[in-house]
C-alpha cells in the first residue's frame, strides 16, 4: 500500500463530476461521458506548481493538469476573444521545472469537502467545467452553477 | 471514434458539439455510413432534431457508424459515433437465466457514511418531457425513507455498504405526443474513503526548532506532513524563500530529497527530507523552511556546545607529550646538566660523611704486558690526572696509596669503608686470566659493596666486553645494578680532559666535586679530626702522606 513518490513526480487520478461522469479524451478532446463498465477514464497528471509565492495563496493550490498518455497538457487561450480549454502536446514535467510558473497550463485547484474546481490563472474567474447533462466535451466558463458544472471530484491511483 | 451500446426498443439521442461551438454560427449535419445523410423530417424514426440524432425507437439494423460534420465559419470537425443496439435482459424476463450482459451498465459509487446521489442518464433534446421515473434495486422497487427521488436524481440518505447492488431507473419520456421509456442499468459500489482536501496541512516536524551540528558533517532533516487525501498541496524546502534544489543549483550541496507517503484511514503521513552533503557556516542560523501547502515550519542550524571532555583529554595528551619530551631531553643531556649543576651551584667543600677519599679505585693486574701497561697508565697516570688534578678528587689507588709492610686485607677494608664510590677497572676474562680472582682486595671491596652496600660503585670497562657470564657473579651483579663505562681505549692528550665523554659520565657517577686542584696536605687539613681519630687509630700519620 505504501508508495513511494520521487521528487516531482505528478499525482495521477481519475476526475469525475456529481453526475457520475468521467473524464475521457477522444479525438484530442477531454470530455466527460457518464461511466459505463467499458469506460476508460483518461488518467490525469496533476503536479502543483513550484514557484507558488508568484501566485494567488487565497484561491487554492495552483496546480499544471495534464494527461499521463499521451503526453498532453491543458491550456488556457482566448479564440475569438473568448478563452476556450485547450490541450497542447507538453510533458507536464517540463512546465513543473520551468524556472517561472507557466500561467496558461496554471489552474488553482480549489478544494471544499469532496468538491474540487479548476480556476484558470491565466484567465481568473474562468472555471473548467461541463454542461450539466450528457457526455460533453470540458470548457472554460465564468457561470457557475447554472448550465454548466464545475465541481469536481478527484480520485487518487 | 465514439461508441455507444443502446438497447434495442428504446428511443436513443446523441448530440453533436465540439468546443467552442457558439450555435447559430454552426451548420451540423449527421450522416450515416459517411455518405447517407440523416432526415431532417420529425416525422421519420431515424431524423435529426438541430444538432441531435434521434432514434425514436432503435431497431436491430440501426447498428453502424454515424458521422456528424460541423461547419464553422473558418473551421470544420468531424465526430464520428459507432452504434451497437443490442438487447437487455431485464428481471422480468425471469424464465431466461443469462449472464446479465454489463457492457452497457453505468457505473455509480456512493460514498459510506454520507447523503449520495444516483442519476439516471438521460440525455434528450429539450423537446423531450420527463413523465416520470421508477428506481430498482436487484429488481424491486426501491421504497423507503432513505431513498428520494427527483428528477433524474435519487437520493441515498446514509449510505452503507449495504446500497451496493445492480439498480435501474426506468424512466417515462413523451416527444411530439408519443411516450417511450428508457431503461438503464446501473451497478453501484460504495467507497469508504473520507478524508478529503481542503483542511490545513498539519506539519509535525519540524517545529520551528534549532538542531546541532557539527561545521563540516553531513546532514538528512525530515520533514513530517499529515494531510488529507487527495490533497494537492506542495510540498517542499525553501531556504530565502526560494527553493533550496534552485538555491543550491550550482554546488548541489544541499538539495531536497524524495518524497514518500503513507496513507492511513483518515489522512496520509507525508515525509519530505532535506539533505546537507556538508554544513557551512553560512548554514547557521538561517531558517529552512519546510512548506506544506500554506503550512510552513522551519528548523536553524547551531554550532554544538563545546565539549569540555574533549578539551580535558587534548590537554592532558599535551601534558604528557611535554612531560615525555622534557624527560627524554633530560637523559640525552643528563650528564651535563648535572655536571653544570655541580659547576654553578655546587658550594665546593667537604662533606662532612666522615669520608677520606672520593673514590677507591680496585683494578686488576693482568697478566699480558700490553694490557697491564694500558691498566697502569689509566689507573696510576690518567685516573690521577684527570680526577684529581683536574676535578679535586682524592682518589685512593691500591699501589700507590697503601703503605708498605701493612696488613693488606685490613687496609683495604679501612679504606674502602672511608671511600665514596668505588672505581672498579675490569678487562675481558679471556684476556686477563685471573682477573681480580681469588684476591682478598676483591672480595674484601665486593663483600663491603654488596652485604653492606654503603658505596656506590664505578664500573669502568677497559676494552669491551662480549660475555659478562664468564665474569665473577658480583661483576655481573654490579654490572646489572649500576651499568659500566667503557674505556675509549686511547692515550692521547684528548682523553686527559675532564671534558672527555667519557671522564663526563665518571664524573656524573662521582660524588658533587671536590675543591679544584688541592694538595693532598691541604686536603687532609680540612679533614674533620675526629674522623681521623675515630677512624684511624693505628695508621694516622701515614695516610697524610
Amino acid at each position: 500500500m505504501n508508495k513511494v513518490l520521487s521528487c516531482g513526480k505528478p499525482q495521477l487520478v481519475d476526475i469525475q463530476d456529481t453526475s457520475h461522469r468521467v473524464w475521457i479524451l477522444q479525438d484530442k478532446t477531454l470530455i466527460a461521458v457518464p461511466r459505463k463498465h467499458l469506460t476508460t477514464p483518461a488518467t490525469i497528471a496533476l503536479i502543483s506548481c513550484r514557484h507558488v509565492e508568484t501566485l494567488k495563496k487565497d484561491r487554492g493550490n495552483s496546480v499544471y493538469l495534464g494527461l499521463e498518455k499521451p503526453k498532453l497538457c491543458v491550456f488556457c487561450e482566448k479564440v475569438e476573444e473568448q478563452p476556450t480549454l485547450q490541450l497542447k502536446e507538453q510533458n507536464i514535467m517540463d512546465l513543473y521545472h520551468q524556472p517561472k510558473p507557466v500561467e496558461p497550463f496554471l489552474f488553482y485547484h480549489n478544494q471544499s469537502g469532496r468538491n474540487s474546481t479548476f480556476e484558470s490563472v491565466a484567465f481568473p474567474g474562468w472555471f473548467i467545467a461541463v454542461s450539466s447533462q450528457g457526455g460533453s466535451p470540458l470548457i472554460l466558463t465564468q457561470e457557475l452553477g447554472k448550465v454548466n458544472t464545475t465541481d469536481f471530484g478527484i480520485t487518487m491511483h | 471514434m465514439q461508441n455507444e451500446l443502446p438497447l434495442v426498443g428504446q428511443p436513443f439521442a446523441f448530440n453533436c458539439t465540439y468546443p467552442p461551438i457558439t450555435s447559430g454560427e454552426v451548420n451540423v449535419t449527421w450522416y450515416k455510413n459517411s455518405r447517407t445523410p440523416i432526415s431532417k423530417n420529425i416525422q421519420s424514426r431515424i431524423h435529426q432534431d438541430q444538432t441531435w440524432i434521434l432514434f425514436l425507437p432503435l431497431a436491430w439494423g440501426d447498428s453502424g457508424i454515424y458521422q456528424c460534420v460541423l461547419k464553422g465559419r473558418d473551421s470544420c470537425h468531424r465526430i464520428h459515433v459507432n452504434l451497437t443496439v443490442f438487447e437487455k435482459r431485464w428481471c422480468d424476463d425471469g424464465s431466461r437465466n443469462d449472464l446479465p450482459n454489463l457492457s452497457d451498465e453505468y457505473k455509480q459509487i456512493l460514498h459510506v457514511g454520507k447523503d449520495d446521489t444516483l442519476i439516471c442518464h438521460l440525455y434528450f433534446p429539450k423537446s423531450f418531457v420527463l413523465d416520470s421515473i421508477t428506481w430498482y434495486k436487484d429488481c424491486k422497487e426501491i421504497k423507503g425513507k432513505r431513498f428520494t427521488a427527483l428528477g433524474i436524481m435519487l437520493t441515498v440518505n446514509n449510505v452503507s455498504t449495504e446500497d451496493i447492488g445492480n439498480y435501474a431507473c426506468r424512466a417515462r419520456l413523451t416527444h411530439t405526443g408519443k411516450q417511450y421509456t428508457v431503461l438503464n442499468g446501473i451497478t453501484v459500489n460504495t467507497t469508504e474513503i473520507t478524508g478529503y482536501g481542503g483542511n490545513i496541512p498539519k506539519i509535525i516536524y519540524p517545529k520551528n526548532n534549532s538542531i546541532e551540528v557539527q561545521l563540516g558533517s553531513s546532514l538528512i532533516v525530515d520533514c513530517n506532513i499529515t494531510d488529507t487525501k487527495d490533497n494537492t498541496n506542495l510540498r517542499c524546502w525553501r531556504v530565502n524563500n526560494t527553493l533550496v534544489d534552485i538555491y543550491y543549483n550550482e554546488s548541489k550541496r544541499i538539495r531536497e530529497g524524495v518524497e514518500n507517503h503513507v496513507p492511513f484511514q483518515e489522512h496520509i503521513l507525508y515525509t519530505v527530507n532535506i539533505t546537507f552533503l556538508e554544513v557551512k557556516l553560512e548554514d547557521y542560523g538561517l531558517p529552512f523552511m519546510c512548506h506544506a501547502g500554506v503550512s510552513t515550519a522551519y528548523f536553524i542550524l547551531k554550532l554544538p556546545a563545546p565539549d569540555f571532555r574533549v578539551y580535558l583529554i587534548g590537554g592532558l595528551i599535551a601534558l604528557t607529550v611535554v612531560a615525555v619530551s622534557v624527560l627524554y631531553i633530560y637523559n640525552l643531556f643528563k650528564i651535563d646538566i648535572v655536571l653544570w649543576y655541580r659547576s654553578s651551584f655546587h658550594s665546593p667543600g667537604t662533606v662532612e660523611d666522615g669520608k677520606l677519599y672520593d673514590a677507591y679505585v680496585l683494578y686488576p693486574k693482568p697478566l699480558r704486558e700490553s694490557q697491564s701497561h694500558a691498566v697502569d697508565t689509566l689507573v696510576l697516570t690518567i685516573m690521577p690526572e684527570v680526577l684529581e688534578r683536574q676535578c679535586g678528587y682524592k682518589l685512593f689507588i691500591f699501589g700507590r696509596d697503601e703503605f708498605p709492610g701493612q696488613a693488606v686485607a685490613n687496609v683495604i677494608d679501612e679504606n674502602i669503608r672511608l671511600c665514596r664510590r668505588l672505581i672498579v677497572i675490569i678487562v675481558p676474562e679471556v684476556l686477563g686470566c685471573g682477573l681480580l680472582k681469588n684476591m682478598s682486595e676483591e672480595q674484601i671491596a665486593f663483600y663491603t659493596v654488596l652485604i653492606q652496600d654503603g658505596i656506590k660503585v664505578i664500573l669502568i670497562e677497559l676494552e669491551k666486553i662480549e660475555d659478562y657470564t664468564a665474569m665473577p657473579e658480583s661483576i655481573q651483579y654490579l654490572r646489572q645494578k649500576h651499568g659500566a663505562i667503557q674505556w675509549s681505549g686511547d692515550f692521547t692528550e684528548q682523553s686527559r680532559c675532564a671534558k672527555a665523554k667519557f671522564w663526563k659520565k665518571v664524573r656524573y657517577h662521582m660524588p658533587p666535586r671536590r675543591r679544584p686542584s688541592p694538595s693532598p696536605v691541604q686536603l687532609l687539613q680540612h679533614t674533620p679530626r675526629s674522623h681521623r681519630e675515630g677512624r684511624w687509630k693505628d695508621g694516622t700519620g701515614f695516610v697524610t702522606h
